[in-house]
């Protein structure tokens, strides 16, 4: 293809970088420059074997010629690294959450604003077929208007810098919230409103941040939801997690489980079950609509301000279970 | 409920049916007829004619007091469908009633007799997966007001909490033990009503419970349970162990499909009953109990309370309070 878009991956410490390097790598609208991180023997261990660069420092990509910067450092450092991506004037998509405090993510909307260049926020799961079909029932009406949701993200305990509250912001209830509360306010077309949220570390007792979250969230229009954020899925769980979501509406409801598209793996050496996911790979269409949207010069599809929308909703989750009551999310802070 | 309970009954050793009574004669009559025993249309010849040893209440929420009172004074045991009654006074009635008339007093929590739940419960406790942190169940189902109206009156029924929910929050109960505290939330219109009860429980678990009435598919539930060393869940529409389909010819009616069935030899309300009836007669404790009835009722109508103040309920204050302990 003429004229890929060139792309640069900033911060690998995200368990999805590999999976954004390998699209990118195979997508002829993008052509990847250069990977870098803050830790350069990271960036250089990332890039080994690939014939890829590994830059030196953050600011050899960003004083390339890359276009549009992916970001996959720990959520403490997405702020610094949007703004500085912003200051080079480069288009950044950044992994979710977006930041990890209200403050944070306003200033990357501003700057990125201000400086004219597009932020998205990656929440791959609005790729996923069984998801847009979804959506496309609810905007024919087919189950009239949406009275409630109860949706489940569960994963298991990540471990690392996921649970080091200084680089992570939090445990399972902000790596597991937005995914799905931006999916409900993808489909409803509304904001949350409040939310009450019972919060614990109950699976793995030495970890310093949570690794479970039941949350009740209140949607404008009285759409009412509930969500489970739990890092519940132990060792022995054939898959990483799930994303499910029942919508009840006036006439009728939806059963969505996102990765269900799967076989079932009975092994013997060594001894396991094993859930193969042959369904769409969410990631590769997310980042072709990135790219054209920066080759379109068209706005980005899933913006900062989604971002912010959707880790509003775990911070306020956290006001709550500190307060023991229903907070406002639109006023956290 | 009531053709439940006489069918497991016509077909229990050891057991007679003395009569059926329904203020519909005609229904009590052909109730009867269809298990061999006589027809009434009034309690009290019921109690005076039939001479049961136990009676089955299976009447309408708001009417379990005042037959419950009737049998004990009678001095008959009872057997009584959940919810045990739609306020905690009642229900503490009927307690205090049996026992001061030295009968037996069973409320019908049937899931617990479910071979499926009951698997659950048994390897949960055994410490199979651990210690749990969080789970989920979800009962739902068509809307009961179509075939019969007085569950409309969300006073009398309860709405899908009391109604069709309690069954899981008596399991969770079972399997969790006390709750600290209540949350919930609730979304109606015509003909669909759901609802979503959070509990968290004294030992720091979270049970998210869900409960709908205007399901369009049939009458589904599913549980689920993570803990510190594993997970466990069961749905019931996963593929049945039996699924009838037959083509049918251009005049024929009917479904083309059966709902995918899990036949056994003994329902889990036929297990139940002879466990009650069992306990009478060998004055054992049985596994579940009408201060479990009692408890399961308090925490639906704590989930009922906290959906109208939005705000969590916490269950020591609510059941020492008392100030709304009736449906709101």
């Amino acid at each position: 293809m003429s004229n890929p878009v060139k792309v640069g991956l900033l911060g690998v410490a995200h368990s999805h970088a590999r999976s954004y390097f390998r699209e990118l790598s195979s997508l002829e609208e993008a052509e990847v420059v250069g990977v870098a991180d803050d830790d350069a023997s990271a960036a250089a261990a990332f890039v080994s074997g690939t014939g890829v660069r590994g830059y030196e420092d953050v600011s050899a990509l960003l004083a390339s010629d890359a276009e549009l910067v992916v970001i996959c450092s720990e959520n403490a450092r997405h702020g610094e690294h949007v703004r500085a991506v912003a200051a080079a004037g480069k288009h950044a998509l950044c992994e979710k959450p977006l930041g990890i405090s209200m403050e944070d993510m306003r200033s990357m909307i501003a700057v990125c604003k201000e400086r004219g260049v597009g932020l998205m926020t990656a929440f791959p799961c609005r790729y996923l077929p069984p998801v847009i079909e979804a959506k496309r029932a609810v905007d024919r009406g087919d189950i009239g208007k949406l009275l409630t949701v109860k949706g489940t993200n569960r994963g298991k305990m990540p471990g690392g810098w996921f649970v080091d509250p200084a680089r992570s912001g939090g445990g399972a209830v902000i790596d597991h919230t937005v995914h799905v509360m931006d999916l409900m306010r993808w489909i409803s077309g509304v904001n949350p409103v409040g939310v009450y949220a019972e919060i614990g570390t109950l699976f793995h007792s030495d970890l310093s941040v949570e690794d479970t979250g039941i949350l009740h969230v209140t949607f404008e229009d009285g759409i009412e939801t509930v969500l489970d954020t739990s890092w519940s899925r132990g060792k022995s769980f054939p898959y990483w997690g799930d994303v499910t979501l029942e919508i009840v509406g006036s006439k009728g409801s939806i059963s969505v489980d996102a990765f269900a598209q799967r076989n079932e793996w009975f092994l013997d050496e060594p001894s396991r079950t094993v859930w193969n996911y042959w369904g769409e790979r969410m990631d590769r269409w997310m980042l072709k609509d990135c790219l054209a949207a920066v080759r379109d010069g068209n706005g980005m599809p899933i913006t900062g301000e989604d971002g912010l929308q959707a880790t509003a909703i775990a911070l306020a989750a956290y006001d709550s279970a500190r307060l023991e009551r229903k907070v406002s999310v639109q006023g956290v802070r | 409920m009531g053709s439940v309970h006489a069918r497991a009954y016509a077909r229990m050793p050891g057991v007679e049916l003395a009569g059926v009574c329904d203020a519909n004669a005609a229904a009590a009559v052909k109730l009867a007829d269809a298990v061999g025993t006589a027809g009434f249309e009034d309690a009290e010849a019921l109690f005076a004619e039939g001479r049961p040893d136990v009676v089955s209440i299976c009447l309408p929420t708001p009417l379990h007091r005042r037959f419950t009172e009737q049998a004990a004074k009678a001095g008959v045991h009872v057997v009584c469908e959940k919810p045990i009654a739609n306020t905690l006074e009642d229900a503490e009635a009927m307690i205090r009633v049996c026992e001061a008339h030295g009968v037996r007093l069973f409320i019908g929590h049937v899931v617990r007799f479910f071979p499926s739940y009951e698997d659950i419960a048994r390897n949960v406790a055994r410490g199979s997966i651990g210690r749990v942190g969080v789970a989920h169940a979800r009962r739902v189902g068509g809307h009961p007001g179509k075939a019969s109206a007085w569950y409309g009156d969300r006073a009398a029924s309860g709405g899908p909490i009391m109604d069709v929910m309690i069954h899981d929050i008596d399991f969770m109960r079972s399997v969790l033990g006390e709750v600290d505290r209540v949350f919930a939330s609730e979304r109606t219109a015509p003909g669909v009503e759901h609802a979503l009860v959070t509990l968290r429980f004294r030992n720091g678990a979270i049970a998210n419970m869900e409960a709908m009435w205007g399901y369009e598919g049939p009458f589904t539930t599913a549980v689920d349970l993570s803990g510190t060393k594993g997970t466990v869940r069961y749905r019931s529409d996963d593929p049945g162990s039996i699924t009838i389909r037959r083509s049918l010819g251009e005049e024929e009616a009917g479904p083309r499909v059966s709902v995918p069935q899990s036949p056994l030899h003994q329902s889990p309300y036929y297990r139940q009953l002879e466990h009650f009836l069992h306990c009478i007669r060998e004055d054992a404790t049985p596994i579940v109990s009408a201060v479990d009835g009692y408890m399961a009722l308090a925490i639906a109508l704590a989930a009922m309370r906290s959906i109208r103040i939005e705000a969590p309920v916490r269950m020591t204050e609510y059941l020492e309070g008392k100030e709304a302990t009736r449906v709101e």
